[in-house]
Order: C-alpha cells, then sequence, then structure tokens
C-alpha cells in the first residue's frame, strides 16, 4: 500500500509565466487588497443570554455577601460587594467583632489580589509544569511510605491559623500518622507575650485589650491602633473616648522607640529605647506596690512616669498598660502583674491555636533543627513563605533541600516553591470554602464569591489529599467541621452564619487565670555603651511590620505598594529610620545608601531621617525585598528578615552602619508639615480643658464674593462630608477603600519618583509638637467640593461643574487637560492622568486582562490626559437616590456612604445631607472646634473638620479632666 | 549715479547712514539679496535650522503619542514649560506690532527701517506660541473645544475662564498681524513683481500684490487703512498680553493672583520683543549689507527703549515684593522668601541680574552704541524674561497653601526639546521669509530718504 507521503506527484505542465500588463496588476492589487481586508473582519461569534435567569442575579446589579478575611492567621468580617458575579469591592461587616462595619487597608486590597494575573495557576513540579494526576500519583506514593512508618520524618507547615477546619484536619493527620509532626511559623508572632504570659501565669494566654472601656491607656512600645487583625475593634475602641463632646474623654501615654499610629495619637508621647521601656514598666509595678527593684528610669522619662502612674491609681477598672512585642518575656510578666492589680479592661484567653484535642504546634526552629539533622524526609508547606519570611541566621533556606519530598503550596509560586519540588497553587480567600477565628475567638465562615479563577485547591483539600480523601471538598470539609454546632437544624443555622458572617456565641470565653506571678527581674541593664571594640557606632534596630506589606504577603499588590506609608508617606519601598542626631554624628544624610550589619548578616538600604526615633534607635520594615513575589513586588525595597535574629525577632539589639557612597531617592507622595505657622493655620490642635484654645465654631462663612450665589440644592440635597481628626488614626484604609471603589490606577514608583501619584484621597500628617519631641497628625484631604470651587471659573470647557446637590463634578468626556483647576486648587485635590495609568499605559503588569475584573462598573476608568478627582462616591448618591425614586422616597438622611467613610476604624469620617434637620453631620458640624481648611480664601468648602483634641495631663500641659 | 547705496556711518542724516540714498538706490539695496541667488551662510542656516525644526516635529510627534507625561510635570506643578514657552513666544510677538503701530501712530520715523521684519517676527512668533497651548493640553485633539461652535453636544466654551479669552486673544492677535503685516507688504510686492525676471516670480508676487498700481489714490487708501489698523492694533497688543496676565491674575494662587499682572506682563512683552527685534536687526544688516538703512542709531534708540522697559520691569519685581509685604498674606509673604532663597533661587537672582540689572549698562552711551554689547544685553533679557515666564509657573505651584504637597519640577530631555527646538523653527521661517519677502520696508524707506533730504 502506498504512503501518504509516497503518493505519486503530478507533473504539473511547464507553463509560461503569463506576461503581467498593467490592468492585471492593478487587478492583483485590488483582489488583494479585498482579500486582506475580509479576512480581518472578526470571527463571527454568538452570545446567548441566560435562559433561566439565576435566581436573585439582575445583570449590573450588586450583590452583597458575608465572608471573613484572613491576616495572620485571624479573621476580620467583611461583606464582599460582587457585580455580575465578580467580586469588586469589599466592605466591613458590622456584625464581626474583629471589623464593627470597618475594613484595614489589607481586606480591601485583597480583592486586587484575587485578580493578581501573577497568581500561581498550576502544578509544578522541581519548577515544571505537570499535572493534577501526577501530582495525585506522587500523594498515593508518599502516602504508602507515611502509612508504613507512621508519618516518621513527616512535617506539616503551615502559617498561623485558627481555622477551626484546619485545626481538625490537622488533628486527624496527626492521628493517622502519629509520629507527624505539625509546626506553625508566624513571622510577625509575637513569641515575648506568649513567654511573658507563661512566666505570670504558668500558660501561654492571650490578651484581649478593651480599649473601650479603658480611661487611662498606656503603651510600652505596643501599637494596638497600627495595622494587625485587631486594628478595627481596637480603633473603635480608642474612638470611644476621644470625643470631647463626651464627658470620659481617654488618655494615653505612649513609650516607644519608634514613631507608631498610637504614639502619633497619644496625648504623651515619649521616645525610649526598649531597654528603657522595661524599666518605666518597672517603676509603673514598683508604684503600685509591687516587690521589684528600684527603676532605672531615664531623667527625662521621671515626671511623665509620675503623672501616669498617679493616673492609673485614680482609674483602677478602666486603666491599661499593654506591652509591645519588642520587650522582653520579663516585662510582659511584669505588665500582666500591672494589669491585673489595676483590674484592667482586658480579658484572658486560651490560645486559638490548637488542635481539637489541644495539640500546639512545634516552632519553625526546632522545624528547621530537625530538618538540619536530616530527620525529615516529608514536609508540606501550606500558605507560608519560610524561605523568604524567616530570619537568615535560621538557615531555613539551606536545611530545606535535606528534606526528600517538599510540597509548598500557596497562592504564588514564591521563594519557598522555588526551593520545594512540587508546588499546588492555592485558591484565593474570594474562591475558597473555610472558616476562622478573630483574636478574641469569634469563629465565622469564609465562603467563596467567585469560582476559582485557576485551577487551584484550597488548603483543606490539600489537607484531605494527605489523610487519603482524594476527592473532598473544602465545602463538605467546612460543614462537617460545623455539623455538630448547628444541631437540628443544621442547614438553618449553616445559612444564618453564612448570612451573618459570624457564627452567634463562639467567641472564646476569658479565663481567670488567677493571680499572676512577678517576675524575677534581671539587674537594670547597664548604660548601653554605644560602639565596638574598633570603635564602629553601635544602633539598635527596631523591627516592625511593614505598614502596608504586613510581613510581606502582600507584596505583589500594587495598591498596597502605592500606599503612602502612615508616618513617612513612602511608598515603593522601605528605609532605614534614623534619628537625625545619629544621622549627623554618622555623616549620614536622608537617601544615602548605607550598609546595615549584623552577626555576619547585612543589608543595603537607603537613610530615611525621622525625628521622632528614640536615640539610638534605628528602625526598618519587614515585608519589603521579596525576590520572588511577582511583577509588582520583586526587588522593591530591602529584606530586614535577613537582619533578624531568631531569639529577639523585634529587636536586633546592634546593628553597625556604614556608608556606601550610593544615594537612592526615597519615593515619597507628600511632605510631612511640620513647620510651626504652617501647621498653626492648617491643622488645628485643642487641648482639652483650655476652652478658649478651641477655634470656635464655623459660622458659614458669608463674606462678600463675585461668585454666584453657593449652589442651589435643585434636587433638595447639600451633601457634605466632616472629618473628625481627633478620631483619625491614619491607618490608611480609607485611601485604599477610595482607590478599589472609585478604579483609582496606579502609577508605579517612576511616576511616583516624577510627583504624579493618583490617590483622590491623601492622608497629611502634620507635627503639632512644636520646637519639642514631635507629635504627629492626621488630617484626611478629599475633595473640598467647595460651594465657591476655584476649579470651576478657569476651566475652558466647563469640564468641571457643580450639580444641584452641591457636589463639585468632573465631566471626564469634556475635559482637554489644561489643568488649570489643579493649578487653582488650593488644597491640591485634582490628579492627572498625564499618561495613561489605566488606559493603555499601565504600570508593569497593570494593564493585564485579569486586572479588569475587579474593575467597578459604576466609575469610568479615566483616559490619558484627564483632570479626574474624589467624588464624594457620586455613584452612590446616585444608586441611593434612584432607589428612593423607586421607591417614592426621599433619600434617608444618613442613607448614602461614602467609601472611606465605610472603612474608617474609627468613624471619624460622617458623610450626609445638610437639608435634612436630622442628617447626623448636622450634629457634627455644631460641635466645639469645627473648621474648614483655608477658610479665609472664601471657597466654602462642603468637606470640614474637626479640630484635633488632645487630653494630656494636668500637670503636663493638660487642662484636665 | 551709483546705483549702489554706500554705508557711511559719518553721514549727516539721523536715519539713513548714507550720503546718498536714491529711490533707485533704497530698492536695489533691499531687493538685490531676493533676485540673486541665496550664499552659503543662508544654506547653511537653513539647513541647520531645518534639522531643528525637525527635532520639533519629533518632539511633537512622540508628545502626542506618549501625552505629556513625557515632561517634568506633576501633580502639584501641573504647568511647565509649554506654558512658559508660550508666554515667551507671545511676549516675543507682541514687539512688531507694537513698534509698527505706535510707532507709526506716534510718527516715529525710524520704525521703517525695521517694522517689516519686526512684523514678520511677530507673525512667527505668535504662531509658534499658539502650538504650545495646544500641544500643552492632555487632550489636544479636542482643542477645538475652546471655540464656540453649534454642536450637537449644544455646549459652549466656559466664558468666565481666561483660557477662552486667551484663545481669543491669540486668535484675533494672529489674524491682525497677518492683515496689518500683509497690507503694509502690498507695495513692495508689486515692486517685486515688477522688478522680478522669472515667470513664476512674477505670478507670485503680482497675485499677492492685489494689482497695485502706486495711484495715489491706492496710496491714499493704503494710508488711511494702514493708520485705522495701527489704531486698533495697539490696545489690541496691550489686550492680547492683558489677557496672557489674566491666565494667571485670574485665579487665587499665592503670587498669581495679582492685580499689576495685566500691564506688566504687557511692558515684559515689548521689553523682550525689542531684545528679540535687536538680534533679528543684527542679522538681517549683517546678512543682508543693509549697514546703511539699519543704521547705529536705531540701535540706541531700541536700546533706550530696552532700558527704560528694565526699569518698569525692576519697579513691577518691586511691587510685587512690596504688596507680598505689604498685603501681610503669609502665604504670600513666603512665596518671595522661596524665590529669593528656594529651590529655584538660582533662577531667580539670574533673571534679576538679566532682566533688571545688566540692562542698566545702557545708561552708558559708549556701551549702548556698541552693538556687541547690545546684542548680549539683548540676548541676556530674553533669556531672563523666559526664566521670569518659568519662574511665574514653578514657583507659586511649587509653593502653594498645602506644605504636604510642595514639589519642584524636574526637566526631562523633552522640556529641553520644547524649550529649544521652537527656535529652530522660528529661524526657518525667518530664513524663508527673508528670501520671498523685502525684510525692509521700501515704500517706508523711500520716503524717509526724502524726509531726511538724502534721496
Amino acid at each position: 500500500m502506498p504512503q501518504v507521503n509516497e503518493l505519486p506527484t503530478v507533473a504539473s505542465p511547464v507553463m509560461e509565466p503569463a506576461p503581467i500588463d498593467r490592468r492585471k496588476a492593478l487587478g492583483l492589487l485590488a483582489a488583494g487588497i479585498a482579500s486582506g481586508l475580509a479576512s480581518c473582519s472578526k470571527p463571527a461569534e454568538t452570545i446567548i443570554p441566560y435562559v433561566a435567569m439565576p435566581e436573585r442575579l439582575v445583570p449590573g446589579e450588586a450583590l452583597h455577601f458575608a465572608t471573613t478575611l484572613p491576616l495572620s492567621g485571624y479573621g476580620r468580617g467583611v461583606i464582599v460587594k460582587s457585580i455580575d458575579g465578580r467580586p469588586i469591592k469589599i466592605e466591613g461587616n458590622l456584625r464581626h467583632p474583629a471589623s464593627l462595619g470597618a475594613t484595614d487597608l489589607f481586606a480591601e486590597a485583597t480583592v486586587l489580589s484575587l485578580y493578581d494575573p501573577d497568581r500561581s495557576a498550576v502544578v509544578l513540579r522541581d519548577g515544571a509544569i505537570t499535572s493534577y494526576e501526577a501530582l495525585q500519583q506522587a500523594f498515593l506514593g508518599e502516602q504508602q511510605h507515611m502509612r508504613a512508618n507512621d508519618g516518621e520524618g513527616f512535617r506539616v507547615l503551615t502559617g498561623p491559623t485558627t481555622s477551626p477546619t484546619l485545626l481538625r484536619q490537622i488533628g486527624e493527620l496527626l492521628r493517622t500518622y502519629p509520629k507527624a509532626r505539625w509546626h506553625s511559623h508566624d513571622p510577625l508572632g509575637d513569641p515575648a507575650a506568649e513567654a511573658g504570659a507563661t512566666l505570670a501565669f504558668g500558660r501561654p494566654l492571650h490578651a484581649i485589650p478593651r480599649l473601650d472601656k479603658a480611661r487611662i491607656i498606656v503603651v510600652l512600645d505596643a501599637d494596638p491602633l497600627g495595622a494587625g487583625p485587631d486594628q478595627m475593634r481596637n480603633g473603635r475602641g480608642f474612638a470611644a473616648h476621644r470625643r470631647p463632646t463626651t464627658s470620659d474623654f481617654s488618655r494615653i501615654y505612649a513609650f516607644e522607640p519608634v514613631p507608631s499610629l498610637t504614639g502619633a495619637k497619644a496625648d504623651h508621647r515619649l521616645a525610649l529605647g526598649t531597654n528603657e521601656i522595661g524599666e518605666v514598666a518597672v517603676a509603673i509595678a514598683r508604684a503600685q506596690g509591687a516587690a521589684v527593684r528600684e527603676p532605672a528610669i531615664p531623667e527625662r522619662a521621671r515626671s511623665l512616669v509620675t503623672a501616669l502612674t498617679k493616673d492609673l491609681a485614680d482609674h483602677r477598672g478602666a486603666a491599661l498598660v499593654l506591652a509591645g512585642p519588642g520587650l522582653t518575656a520579663e516585662t510582659h510578666a511584669l505588665v500582666h502583674w500591672i494589669n491585673t492589680h489595676g483590674q484592667a479592661p482586658l480579658d484572658l484567653i486560651e490560645p486559638l491555636a490548637r488542635t481539637p484535642e489541644g495539640r500546639a504546634p512545634a516552632s519553625i526552629s526546632e522545624l528547621t533543627a530537625d530538618l538540619a539533622a536530616g530527620k525529615v524526609t516529608q514536609i508540606v508547606m501550606i500558605g507560608v513563605n519560610p524561605a523568604y519570611d524567616t530570619p537568615a541566621e535560621l538557615g531555613f533556606a539551606a536545611a530545606l533541600p535535606n528534606a526528600r519530598f517538599r510540597l509548598h503550596a500557596g497562592c504564588y509560586a514564591n521563594e519557598t516553591a522555588e526551593l520545594a519540588t512540587w508546588h499546588v497553587p492555592l485558591s484565593h480567600v474570594l474562591e475558597s470554602w473555610s472558616d476562622i477565628r478573630a483574636r478574641d475567638g469569634t469563629a465565622s465562615l469564609i465562603q467563596p464569591l467567585i469560582r476559582p479563577l485557576h485551577r487551584t485547591m484550597t488548603d483543606h483539600e490539600l489537607l484531605a489529599r494527605l489523610v487519603g480523601q482524594a476527592d473532598a471538598r473544602s465545602y463538605d470539609l467546612v460543614r462537617e467541621t460545623w455539623r455538630s454546632q448547628g444541631g437540628a437544624d443544621f442547614e438553618n443555622w449553616w445559612s444564618q452564619a453564612l448570612h451573618d458572617g459570624v457564627i452567634a456565641n463562639s467567641a472564646a470565653p476569658p479565663v481567670s487565670a488567677g493571680e499572676p506571678v512577678l517576675p524575677a527581674l534581671a539587674d537594670a541593664a547597664p548604660k548601653d555603651e554605644h560602639g565596638d571594640e574598633q570603635g564602629h557606632e553601635r544602633l539598635a534596630l527596631v523591627l516592625r511590620p511593614d505598614p502596608c506589606l504586613w510581613d510581606g504577603s502582600f507584596a505583589n499588590n500594587a495598591w498596597l505598594q502605592e500606599c503612602p506609608k502612615p508616618l513617612s508617606k513612602q511608598v515603593w519601598g522601605n528605609a532605614l529610620l534614623l534619628h537625625p542626631d545619629d544621622a549627623r554624628r554618622l555623616g549620614m544624610a536622608g537617601g544615602d545608601v548605607v550598609t546595615i550589619a549584623s552577626r555576619g548578616q547585612h543589608v543595603q538600604a537607603p537613610v530615611l531621617i525621622e525625628p521622632g526615633l528614640a536615640p539610638r534607635s534605628a528602625s526598618l520594615t519587614l515585608g519589603m525585598g521579596r525576590r520572588k513575589a511577582g511583577a509588582i513586588g520583586s526587588g522593591v525595597g530591602v529584606d530586614a528578615y535577613v537582619l533578624r535574629g531568631v531569639d529577639s525577632p523585634w529587636l536586633v539589639p546592634s546593628v553597625s552602619l556604614a556608608r556606601t557612597g550610593r544615594r537612592q531617592a526615597i519615593l515619597t507622595t507628600q511632605n510631612v508639615v511640620r513647620r510651626p505657622d504652617d501647621v498653626r493655620e492648617l491643622f488645628p490642635v485643642h487641648q482639652l480643658g483650655k476652652p478658649q484654645a478651641l477655634p470656635k465654631t464655623l459660622a458659614i462663612d458669608d463674606r462678600p464674593s463675585l461668585m454666584p450665589e453657593r449652589p442651589r440644592p435643585d434636587n433638595g440635597h447639600a451633601w457634605a462630608m466632616t472629618i473628625d481628626t481627633s478620631l483619625c488614626i491614619g491607618c490608611n484604609a480609607c485611601v485604599v477603600a477610595c482607590q478599589a471603589e472609585n478604579n483609582v490606577p496606579v502609577v508605579g514608583p517612576e511616576e511616583v519618583a516624577r510627583g504624579r501619584d493618583m490617590h483622590w484621597l491623601r492622608v497629611d500628617v502634620y507635627d503639632h509638637g512644636g520646637s519639642g519631641d514631635q507629635q504627629l497628625g492626621f488630617q484626611p484631604v478629599p475633595c473640598m467640593h467647595c460651594e465657591h470651587a476655584p476649579c470651576e471659573p478657569v476651566c475652558p470647557v466647563a469640564a468641571s461643574v457643580h450639580d444641584g446637590g452641591g457636589l463639585n463634578l468632573q465631566v471626564y468626556n469634556r475635559c482637554v487637560g489644561t489643568r488649570f483647576c489643579e493649578a487653582n486648587c488650593p488644597y491640591k485635590v485634582r490628579r492627572f492622568n498625564f499618561f495613561g495609568y489605566a488606559d493603555g499605559q499601565e504600570y508593569a503588569n497593570l494593564g493585564l486582562d485579569p486586572y479588569r475584573g475587579q474593575k467597578n462598573p459604576e466609575v469610568t476608568v479615566r483616559a490619558r490626559g484627564v483632570m479626574e478627582k474624589c467624588t464624594y462616591c457620586v455613584q452612590r448618591i446616585s444608586a441611593a437616590e434612584r432607589a428612593a425614586d423607586r421607591e417614592g422616597r426621599q433619600v434617608g438622611a444618613d442613607e448614602v456612604h461614602t467609601a472611606c467613610q465605610n472603612a474608617c476604624p474609627t468613624q471619624a469620617i460622617t458623610f450626609g445631607d445638610l437639608q435634612q434637620p436630622d442628617a447626623s453631620i448636622l450634629r457634627r458640624r455644631t460641635e466645639p472646634g469645627h473648621y474648614a481648611l483655608l477658610a479665609h480664601l472664601g471657597t466654602r468648602p462642603r468637606t470640614t473638620y474637626l479640630a484635633d483634641v488632645r487630653n494630656p495631663a494636668p500637670d503636663h500641659g493638660g487642662g484636665g479632666t | 549715479m551709483s546705483q549702489v547705496l554706500e554705508p557711511d556711518p559719518a553721514a549727516p542724516s539721523r536715519w539713513i547712514a548714507a550720503r546718498r540714498a536714491s529711490d533707485v538706490q533704497v530698492t536695489q539695496a533691499i531687493t538685490a539679496p531676493l533676485l540673486t541667488s541665496p550664499g552659503r551662510v543662508w544654506w547653511l542656516s537653513l539647513l541647520v535650522s531645518g534639522i531643528i525644526s525637525l527635532w520639533f516635529l519629533v518632539a511633537v510627534v512622540w508628545l502626542f503619542d506618549q501625552g505629556i507625561g513625557i515632561w517634568g510635570v506633576n501633580s502639584t506643578i501641573v504647568w511647565g514649560v509649554a506654558i512658559a514657552n508660550y508666554v515667551w513666544w507671545i511676549g516675543i510677538g507682541n514687539a512688531g506690532t507694537l513698534i509698527s503701530a505706535m510707532l507709526l501712530l506716534t510718527r516715529q520715523k525710524w520704525r521703517g527701517s525695521i517694522n517689516r521684519f519686526a512684523e514678520a517676527m511677530t507673525l512667527f512668533a505668535v504662531a509658534i506660541a499658539g502650538l504650545m497651548p495646544i500641544m500643552h493640553l492632555g487632550r489636544p485633539i479636542y482643542a477645538y473645544w475652546l471655540a464656540p461652535y453649534p454642536n450637537t453636544m449644544a455646549l459652549w466654551p466656559q466664558w468666565r475662564s481666561a483660557l477662552v479669552w486667551d484663545f481669543w486673544a491669540i486668535v484675533s492677535y494672529l489674524l491682525f498681524s497677518i492683515l496689518f503685516w500683509y497690507v503694509s507688504l502690498i507695495p513692495d510686492l508689486a515692486t517685486m513683481r515688477d522688478r522680478t525676471r522669472s515667470y513664476a516670480g512674477q505670478r507670485f508676487y503680482g497675485a499677492l500684490a492685489l494689482g497695485w498700481r502706486g495711484s495715489a489714490r491706492h496710496w491714499s487708501r493704503l494710508q488711511t487703512l494702514h493708520s485705522t489698523m495701527a489704531a486698533l492694533g495697539v490696545p489690541l497688543v496691550c489686550s492680547v498680553h492683558s489677557i496672557v496676565g489674566l491666565d494667571f491674575a485670574a485665579s487665587l494662587m499665592p503670587g498669581w493672583q495679582e492685580a499689576i499682572f495685566p500691564p506688566y506682563f504687557v511692558v515684559g512683552a515689548m521689553y523682550s520683543g525689542f531684545a528679540m527685534v535687536v538680534v533679528l536687526a543684527l542679522v538681517i544688516r549683517w546678512g543682508f549689507g543693509l549697514q546703511a538703512i539699519i543704521t547705529r542709531r536705531h540701535f540706541e534708540v531700541i536700546g533706550r527703549v530696552l532700558l527704560m522697559s528694565s526699569i518698569v520691569m525692576g519697579y513691577s519685581y518691586a511691587t510685587e515684593w512690596f504688596m507680598a509685604w505689604y498685603g501681610g498674606e503669609h502665604r504670600e509673604r513666603g512665596l518671595v522668601a522661596f524665590e529669593f532663597t528656594g529651590t529655584y533661587a538660582p533662577m531667580y537672582w539670574a533673571l534679576l541680574a538679566c532682566n533688571v540689572a545688566i540692562p542698566q549698562l545702557l545708561w552708558l552711551p559708549r556701551l549702548r552704541r556698541s552693538l556687541p554689547v547690545l546684542l548680549a544685553i539683548a540676548i541676556a533679557i530674553n533669556v531672563g524674561m523666559w526664566l521670569e515666564r518659568i519662574l511665574i509657573v514653578w514657583n507659586t505651584l511649587s509653593h502653594g497653601y498645602m506644605p504636604s504637597l510642595w514639589r519642584s519640577f524636574h526637566f526631562t530631555f523633552w522640556d529641553w526639546s520644547f524649550l529649544i527646538a521652537p527656535l529652530g523653527l522660528f529661524a526657518l521661517l525667518f530664513l524663508v521669509f527673508v528670501r520671498l519677502v523685502p525684510a525692509v520696508s521700501m515704500f517706508d524707506m523711500r520716503e524717509l530718504a526724502h524726509e531726511e533730504g538724502v534721496a
């Protein structure tokens, strides 16, 4: 039979090449063009509308679902807004105790990570793409091995976890393989707190402070208002006593080596070295009658410590002392003693990361030791990145290859995946079923908002496979965990739990821990020797989680990379914070790149001068310098984990600095305002008990103006916003919420360097400490929506106009881009698309398709060359008006909530309609200290402020209450 | 009778440096360069300016392709080189019409030697200036929205905006400058028509000369029209730069919101325009050998104008400082302090040196009459005036009401391109102009020669 390739060729007749004349040539040309054009048409594709519309799904109408987002293993309840099946915005869940209706910047940014095109989507074996079937094969082989030897040499490494289902599965795994071990690694854990509780009570109890019940709060290097899983609850507790209209205004004393958000909001803040702060705790305990040695507190802290001990004594039952992770276990134990004796508003609960059998995880140090000793043959690492976020001196990355089977499961093929033999892509939290507990133990369910975008699995499914349940689904696994809880009517219980986003009465019961033991205190540390034998300067390096990237797991999130750090306003990187005196002595200036060395490890970082540091303390944040984060996060900033010590994770006691001679610009989006006359003009601060200092309530500024009379409320509304600067803790939740809601583009580091960030809402930082120690205050600045808006008369094409509700609108499709409006805006709140930041010239991979899924369909994505700015979330106003129209009623007084307002953990932002007599904004506007920014310009802003009220101790400059 | 106009510096007449300048000699001297082949220098200059113009073209294409992000503008300093260029070029463009119209009305006969090319300078400068606000836009494709035209959106420009006033100021000034220049060109075009030998040239000049025959009626109508236009032109010259001043003054930013801006901008425009006239006059005088027609006395007179303007400029600056102090508004005071000591302080001191200090040398007659010195001072003034314009933009925007957003401007390559390359285009247009049209008004010069008694 002839093979196909042996078919006889037909001899083609030899032909004379046809002469091509002009006519023919032209004809061919025309035919060519015509056929080219014809072939360029799009192929016909048929779309089919829903035949049977899914219940409740109306195209373009948002649906809201409750779920929970994890941060360091603890859950924060959220409501996710989903349009046409796409989750696009995260809001807080009022019912959840760790949210109370607010969000933080990490929660807001989670929705962007869902659509990250760099997310891991395939199973990798030794870095090459392989199939789930191959993975299953490998699992079968490993299981055989593990069954044979009871799991000897098998380890599971998880992050900090409180998920009841995951803990149940781990318990089951450890029952199946008795010799296997479970390790947990929290790069931002607080071992000193657990050790301190163990010293004081004999067991590692967790302290849950109740700031809402505290009148006196002393923070010793702690940052309850800073980023973290409990920020929103703490923020709301803080806000409960910071309104001058209430009688029980609280007072906060902060002692800290590095400026923090809590320090910024404190009534008294003193920058002290970490050792000296420990002595403050000793002094407080001694003043309360503890039999401890004489404290060695520095002279400048003495009078303040006297004042605060008096305050603590006067407020028994409402005074709280909080110790931070940088302090020693003894200091933590001492603080437990102080709080117990002062009956502080604080609950002690059992740790949550225990299997149902009560097994606690082993540490990563033990794991590393076992790896190095060759005792580990198989390791499964779930949702962790130890190759990046363990201290370099631990040597985890070097020891890991000693294990034969190394499986990494994560949302990203990160640094650890590189060292693993297998990588399994995990589903994003918005694609998964799970459950989790908040800091106070309240459990809630995690439900998926969208089918997994890639072929991924959840951690529950992975663990189930390890015990041989090859087709377990996390939905069933989670339901199984809770089936006994739900009782007879489980389906109803389950629906209710999903609907509420919180499982009722699941908070951990406070335990009565008994009388704490006074720790044995070491003698006061000798006066620091600032220099080693070579005469090199030695500084203490205080490590902090990055306020925007947390432990580094958010590194590939562009919103968070470009979110200005609350105090320094740095973006796209971190820097070594250095006290001006230390910098002068070392001959270093801001922007100098220096080598930071400690115990044989070193990194290079640019210097940022920070006057709020304690002398001889420097600081660096963790979470930067990722090597394999993705297109956004790789190679941004400096990895401080390298310098970290295993024994004291939050403080490197002694680092040496050396100049490299290079310079690197520190990218910031704005300046911290420190000049006293600027601060006086723009940021009024009121000391409680000194009524004369309070700016008088602002009457409507009726000075004559050539501008037309203030816009008539044509549609019966007069929208306005009031921001209480007393309550603003500078957490940036509003900034990221605004970005998510309004499709605000990210511009990238190069553009930030050129001074072109796009945030519609910025938080200005003012140092109102005068010549003394720095005291920071925050002033969020959205558009002022001036009644006499300077931007409007200068626009030649009427792209900047007022509407009947008093909104100052920007008509994007009319804007030609003269930028006169921004030039003439005294508040500088307008932002210009110098490039097509969302329109074809995106930074890095931000133009890729998946990101489009996040865009809010109700907000225009702005083109290049147009001006944009805060709209008071006009789409939300319009939605409320349409809803009211449909229902034939008026829009309620407080019905519209802007994105920034909803996000705010302290409810510092009030938005409403001045035309409605019962609007809460009207009440806020009559409070003392109400002011308008730059009121003397006659712009009559609709956004107004309440002065920052501080409550210093009576003999320390305060009026006292 | 010699057909050549012999320059003679020692000639007794005031405005013609020749002992004898008959009608024929004057005409000959001015038309000769147009009727002979251009020299190497001209071709070389054309090549260089052509290359620079090409650079300008590349820059514009790149700008339209990439967006205005290629410049150093940022969210705080949203205006930059394009605006400074615009004001500077409009300023240059002010002098030509001012010289012709103002001096015509005040019967300053010496204007005859310089008004033609000064008006051409105006025309080209205004044309370049008019490009700048368009290129400055974020979406230049929609620049026409500033014009009131019937459209389906039923939208009109926003009349309160100074930028709309500006649009009208530029358009009307450009139209006026073209007409004014062309009207005074008609008799000379007729002369060219009569003198040129090529058929194409005769057709070209003939069409443009509109059938001018030189009859008494023609002359009378021309003069009526010309003087009427001059009378219209003077307020127009003042209005165009006043309105440019209002671009800044009709705002509420410190350092911009100043009542002195309109007159101060007009004087500044005249100042830089006269300085540019000095430069161009020296080039033409040297290039075409017109030493007899553009005399040293002309330069001395312009030198005096420059001196007077520099004093008015100094007075204007001082008024700004005084009013900032006297007004007591601390942002205004802070701005003046920033001007002298802030980010751009070296540039500010340079501008004061160029615009106020250096021109004081013109008090000395010896320096005033030295052409190299005058040229150097004129260039310094042009540099200083550009610095003034860019600093008006930068200082105010860098140091506004919110210290949290104080920033500085950083020049990019494309900023430099838009600063330098338009000069090449200007030179190119000018080089073409001097080859096509008599660079000096022949009929004015003949009249002057008669009045000077040297004809």
